[in-house]
């Protein structure tokens, strides 16, 4: 044997034991559910000991003319509208606390606490900020951007209820982001922000023109990340809703959707949530890609 | 040689019989939400049971949210539990889907409703069988606890009986006290709570096999609510949080009147707020015009899976029957449906004591006869109670009226039901 056949044949031998596991619990899942997808299985068929049976798009029309799905996808494609705060404030709060100032790894530490905050915890939390007696409310009377007399029940209301949790799945995400950012910014040569500042640059005008397209691939990886899991949120909708998407629908997302044809209880219908989790999954591939693009474009321009 | 092979059989053979005698069944019990407050109860039960039948071993399990699904996949690893906690709901789906075996193959009709009171029988009952043993239950409006003070100050002076004068005694202490009256159940998460609400006004959902809650006598009696809501007399969280749940919380806090349910709110009043507790009065709840009381219950089922159904059976019997259940009403105010239960001395005694729980206890311990389950099998709860719910709330926000709301919820349900 050749050494390199040797050194492939030794790095697929370290490769082995992850790739394994990720054959169990990775690899098979998604090809058998995306196999369900095209099936009739539910709790009948499996009451009745009956194996998945193949029904072709028949789960794609029911899903097609289900307005309860149509709800879920439309607010899942509006929740990423957290994408672009979340990474604008990471990247700032990042390049704030990437300075030495007494302290820093205090701010650093605090901003990554929400991070590891379990959800159910969180819910709590906000559920009492967003409360009518809440300190949201009286924050916004105190600075007058909120009439005195006036009660707002953030979550609730149809018209606030998304946003609100958004907010939670912001507050949730940017520590992570950040500490991303930070090892990015790190990483960038302090020559180059000196040369900047030489030739009469500003610290905006560094920030921008340095910094950023420097920071090009972290960016873009911070976005996809980020466009990922919004697409996929559920756990916020879950313990604010008490499952059920908020008020007149307004927070119920299309992974909530998968969520409740599959683990509703005992009238469960795989064959149904999981054509629907294809759904997800294939929105998710299409912004994947175009994430993939920008990446590409930006690394030929930069 | 031949004596010796005829020996070595002889004696493989009754070392086996031995082993068989010796080696008990283990069956697997599944509770919800019972441990470790109730361990004591359920433990004893089950050290009784195992002292009367010796050859049977009881492995106690309590689980809690996950429990419908933890049921799905033991049964799908060949593991499953032999007998579980259900409520209506749950049996039905169960039966529906073929994952339950019917209590009526295994003990007969007249052994049922000998040891059973109907009522909660039919709770559990579909297709025409009963898949569930009826444990214990409680009544959507079984009692009023409320709070003396607030009804003081809210000149509250002849104690309602009846909807009307709750409505109004809500309003008073709200403008009187500024807490609220009343925090009924308009929107629960897991349930169509709206529903039982017309049912306790003696009116109809379902007849012969279609959703009927849309006359305009359904309309005027969510309007009603929806005034309530409007106005402010109920609290609006009510749009989210389970009832029961608010109600514990805002009474707890001062900030609610009455509680009306099931006595075990009360507890955790005790837990949290001595003082109020202190002040808390207990009497019966106000009855709807229906003069019915509908309430909802837990049962024992046994898995199609199970392994050993026989002795399932026993311990599921035994759990249920009457001496256990009263036991176990002693521990905590849950309502036996059990047949004669109603008959113990402790509920009538009970209602004499001065103490909230022990009070609530004797006023509703002894109607196990009258729980019934104000929603019949459906199925696809899932989805039509959700239904439900989305045009209930959209008529509590005044995105649709009262009426467009049933009318939408009635068309859906006719579409989806099952026939």
């Amino acid at each position: 044997m050749s050494r390199s056949a040797r050194t492939t044949v030794l790095a697929f031998l370290f490769l082995l034991p992850a790739l394994l596991l990720l054959a169990v619990f990775t690899f098979y899942p998604v090809l058998y559910g995306s196999y369900l997808g095209f099936t009739r299985y539910n709790a009948l068929s499996f009451g009745n000991h009956e194996p998945p049976r193949w029904v072709g798009l028949e789960n794609f029309r029911t899903l097609a003319g289900d307005e309860l799905f149509r709800t879920g996808v439309v607010n899942s494609l509006k929740y990423l509208l957290v994408v672009p705060a979340l990474q604008l404030v990471s990247l700032a709060v990042a390049s704030l606390v990437n300075r030495r100032l007494p302290f820093v790894t205090f701010f650093r530490a605090a901003y990554y606490v929400p991070v590891v905050t379990s959800v159910s915890l969180a819910a709590v939390m906000w559920d009492w900020v967003f409360n009518k007696d809440g300190p949201l409310n009286w924050a916004l009377k105190t600075v007058h951007l909120m009439a005195q007399g006036t009660n707002q029940s953030w979550l609730l209301d149809p018209d606030t209820a998304f946003w609100s949790i958004m907010l939670v799945t912001f507050w949730r995400g940017f520590g992570y982001y950040m500490v991303l950012y930070l090892a990015g910014l790190q990483a960038i040569p302090a020559e180059l922000e000196e040369a900047a500042r030489l030739d009469g640059a500003n610290a905006w005008q560094t920030f921008w023109r340095v910094t950023v397209p420097l920071m090009r691939p972290t960016i873009l990886l911070c976005s996809l990340l980020s466009t990922l899991s919004a697409l996929r949120v559920l756990e916020e909708v879950i313990v604010f809703t008490n499952g059920t998407g908020g008020p007149l629908n307004s927070t119920f997302t299309a992974l909530l959707y998968v969520y409740r044809k599959s683990f509703g209880g005992l009238d469960f219908d795989y064959g149904l949530a999981s054509a629907a989790g294809l759904v997800v999954a294939a929105l998710a591939l299409v912004l994947s890609i175009a994430n993939f693009r920008l990446m590409r474009e930006g690394s030929v321009r930069a | 040689m031949k004596r010796f092979a005829m020996l070595s059989l002889a004696l493989a053979l009754t070392s086996s019989t031995v082993a068989l005698a010796q080696k008990p069944v283990e069956i697997e019990f599944w509770t919800f939400y019972l441990s470790p407050k109730f361990d004591d109860y359920i433990n004893g039960v089950i050290k009784a049971f195992e002292a009367q039948n010796p050859g049977i071993k009881v492995k106690y399990v309590d689980k809690q949210a996950t429990l419908e699904q933890e049921l799905i996949s033991s049964i799908n690893l060949g593991n499953a539990p032999d007998v579980v906690n259900l409520w209506s709901d749950s049996t039905w789906a169960g039966a529906d889907n073929n994952l339950l075996l019917p209590m009526t193959d295994l003990v007969g009709r007249s052994e049922l409703t000998r040891l059973y009171h109907a009522n909660p029988l039919s709770n559990f009952e579909a297709n025409g069988k009963v898949y569930g043993l009826p444990w214990y239950g409680s009544l959507d409006a079984g009692v009023m606890s409320y709070n003396t003070d607030l009804f003081k100050k809210a000149g509250i002076t002849k104690l309602p009986t009846t909807t009307t004068e709750l409505v109004a005694a809500a309003k008073a202490v709200k403008d009187k006290t500024g807490a609220y009256g009343w925090a009924p159940a308009i929107k629960d998460p897991n349930g169509a709570s709206f529903l039982g609400t017309f049912v306790f006004e003696g009116l109809p959902i379902v007849q012969g096999g279609k959703a009927v809650f849309n006359s305009p006598a359904h309309a005027k009696l969510l309007q009603t609510y929806v005034d309530l809501y409007k106005q402010d007399y109920i609290p609006q969280e009510l749009l989210r949080k389970e009832a029961f749940q608010l109600s514990t919380e805002l009474y707890a806090q001062g900030k609610l009147a009455t509680i009306i349910g099931g006595p075990q709110a009360l507890t955790r009043i005790r837990d949290n707020n001595k003082e109020i507790y202190g002040k808390t009065a207990v009497v019966n709840a106000p009855l709807g015009a229906g003069k019915v009381q509908p309430g909802s219950g837990m049962d024992l089922v046994i898995p199609r899976a199970s392994k050993h159904p026989k002795e399932a059976l026993a311990f599921a019997k035994f759990m249920t029957n009457r001496a256990n259940q009263v036991a176990f009403a002693k521990v905590v105010p849950v309502i036996p449906t059990a047949k004669g239960a109603e008959t113990d001395p402790f509920f009538a005694k009970a209602k004499g004591s001065k103490d909230p729980i022990e009070r609530a206890t004797g006023l509703v311990g002894a109607s196990g006869a009258s729980i019934k389950y104000a929603i019949p099998n459906v199925g696809k709860t899932d989805d039509l109670f959700k239904n439900f719910n989305d045009n209930i709330e959209a008529a509590f926000l005044g995105r649709k009226t009262a009426q467009q709301a049933l009318n939408d919820s009635v068309e859906f349900w006719n579409k989806n039901m099952k026939k």
